[in-house]
């Protein structure tokens, strides 16, 4: 137990070892679908393309035309539930999951067996990394649903043979209460609503850092990695260590915290990713802002191939904790199509999430507001100032203005900043809405009109 | 490591011996299982196996 990584061999596997392995498992897939996907089919036939063609990465980056979620939404939504994607008889799916719907339809995703088992071994590298072991026991805070993120999760603690324990639809009290009572060790939720328990939990006079929680784990939205001020926040509540896990669900949770804390590792034994400059399909080198393209090797019922994850990440490939997978700095630092240019200037969701965390008169209940303002994006933060400041409306314009300056000096742009009265923008228990976009429809993904 | 290999080779072909003509769901269920799982420790010792494990 004492092991530092869940798998050394693979997790330190050398590059040109893990660059031979891709390109072989690469292979194999594209005759794969090739082969059981009527929709890769048809996609690499009008591409030209058979499977013997890829005898390189490059070929298979360059040549494999990429494949976007909109495209699997309309062949389901005209033969439901799955449509040509389905790459196996439908006997073997054993579970169905949704994707949240955040950024529009809910997209229907089978999976075999097998594909629950390996989707749920990503989690654990993350888990093991950062300390949980199986003598943990995991709280899940959260009603289960359709909802692929959590399930997927209660897959790794099977794997890992951690103990269970379902908050299934309790309300914030009960998710406190039942922790007081059961003793967990391991607190499993959306990063937002794990602060949202120890406010709730403050009002109920109890202090839950001092509690049996030594861990929090996280997913679903920019957390712990993303935002070292909520790292603190969440460290800080719970006197715990946060970690956080980058997942897709229609993909994998591919991507399981590093230990050093300041992004996640491409679990490459199960993806194989580059980055794109979405305004031309290049490549971007190591060290520039790119959008993730991933290909799954673990999702045999429903294969994904040079998917346009629409993250926007940076890629680094060594790493202080040892691992030789792919890491990507600070997770997720935005959305190609959240991404706004105000007047020249790229402004990345996250990057104005981190600046707003850093201003302590400043609650964790937010919005980014996306509008179109003179043939320009536009965007404001909507903000609640901390339940301390409710009757000291004064001070409220004090703070945004003290946030915009924050923001102009940090990024170079200004952006408006709006105070509401605390405790009135909504609460979550899975995933912060945080964008609101209010672009005209033309000016929008066309997932997301 | 070789050996390693070499021992998770040889059980899945014990495995895929007594898998033959199974005549009980639940001992053929046990085994394909077991065969998975086995499937699944080569790829993760970067080895060259199919996709899936019923592929070969």
């Amino acid at each position: 137990m004492n092991a530092k990584f869940w798998n050394e061999h693979t997790e330190t596997m050398p590059r040109e070892k893990l660059d031979a392995l891709h390109l072989q498992r690469l292979q194999k897939l594209c005759h794969y679908v090739y082969e059981r996907s009527p929709f890769y089919r048809g996609k690499l036939d009008a591409a030209g393309l058979k499977p013997g063609d890829i005898r390189t990465l490059e070929d298979f980056k360059h040549k494999v035309p990429l494949t976007d979620k909109s495209e699997f939404i309309d062949q389901q939504l005209a033969n439901p539930p799955y449509g040509p994607t389905l790459a196996v008889p439908e006997d073997l799916v054993c579970h169905h999951a949704e994707s949240s719907g955040t950024t529009g339809k809910p997209l229907a995703i089978p999976y075999t067996m097998y594909d629950t088992v390996r989707y749920g071994e990503s989690w654990v590298y993350g888990m093991w990394g950062l300390g949980i072991r199986p003598s943990d026991s995991l709280y899940f805070a959260f009603g289960w649903g359709n909802f692929a993120g959590f399930w997927s999760t209660y897959w790794a603690a099977r794997r890992l043979g951690c103990r269970v324990i379902s908050g299934g639809g309790l309300d914030t009290k009960g998710h406190i209460n039942a922790i007081m009572r059961l003793k967990p060790t391991v607190l499993i939720s959306t990063p937002t609503f794990a602060l949202r328990m120890a406010a709730v939990a403050a009002e109920m006079g109890i202090d839950v850092s001092k509690s049996s929680i030594k861990f929090t784990y996280h997913a679903g939205e920019p957390g712990p990695t993303a935002l070292p001020a909520m790292r603190e926040q969440i460290e800080k509540a719970w006197g715990a260590k946060a970690g956080e896990l980058l997942g897709i669900a229609e993909i994998d949770a591919f991507a399981p915290g590093c230990p050093v804390g300041d992004g996640v590792h491409v679990n490459e034994m199960n993806v194989f990713t580059w980055s794109m400059d979405a305004a031309n399909g290049n490549e971007v080198a190591e060290g520039e802002i790119g959008e993730n393209i991933i290909t799954s090797y673990v999702n045999s019922a429903q294969p994904l191939l040079n998917y346009r994850s629409h993250d926007l990440v940076r890629r680094r490939m060594s790493c202080a904790c040892g691992r030789t997978w792919t890491k990507l700095e600070g997770a997720v630092l935005g959305r190609t199509d959240f991404m706004v240019t105000v007047r020249g200037t790229n402004v990345y969701q996250t990057a104005v999430e981190n600046l707003i965390g850093e201003m302590p008169e400043v609650s964790n209940s937010y919005e980014l507001i996306l509008t179109r303002e003179a043939d320009n994006d536009a965007m404001t933060v909507r903000f609640e100032p901390i339940k301390a400041l409710a009757e000291r409306k004064d001070r409220w314009e004090e703070i945004a203005r003290q946030m915009s300056e924050k923001i102009q000096k940090a990024l170079h742009v200004r952006l408006k900043c709006e105070p509401v009265a605390p405790e009135t923008l909504p609460r979550y228990e899975l995933k912060t809405k945080r964008i609101v976009d209010q672009r005209p429809k033309e000016f929008r993904r066309a997932l997301d009109r | 490591m070789e050996e390693r290999i070499r021992s998770i080779r040889q059980a899945r072909a014990l495995l895929a011996a007594a898998m033959q003509g199974c005549e009980l769901p639940q001992i053929e269920a046990m085994l394909r299982n077991a065969d998975m799982e086995l499937h699944w420790a080569l790829w993760n010792l970067g080895e060259p196996v199919p996709l899936r494990p019923e592929l070969g």
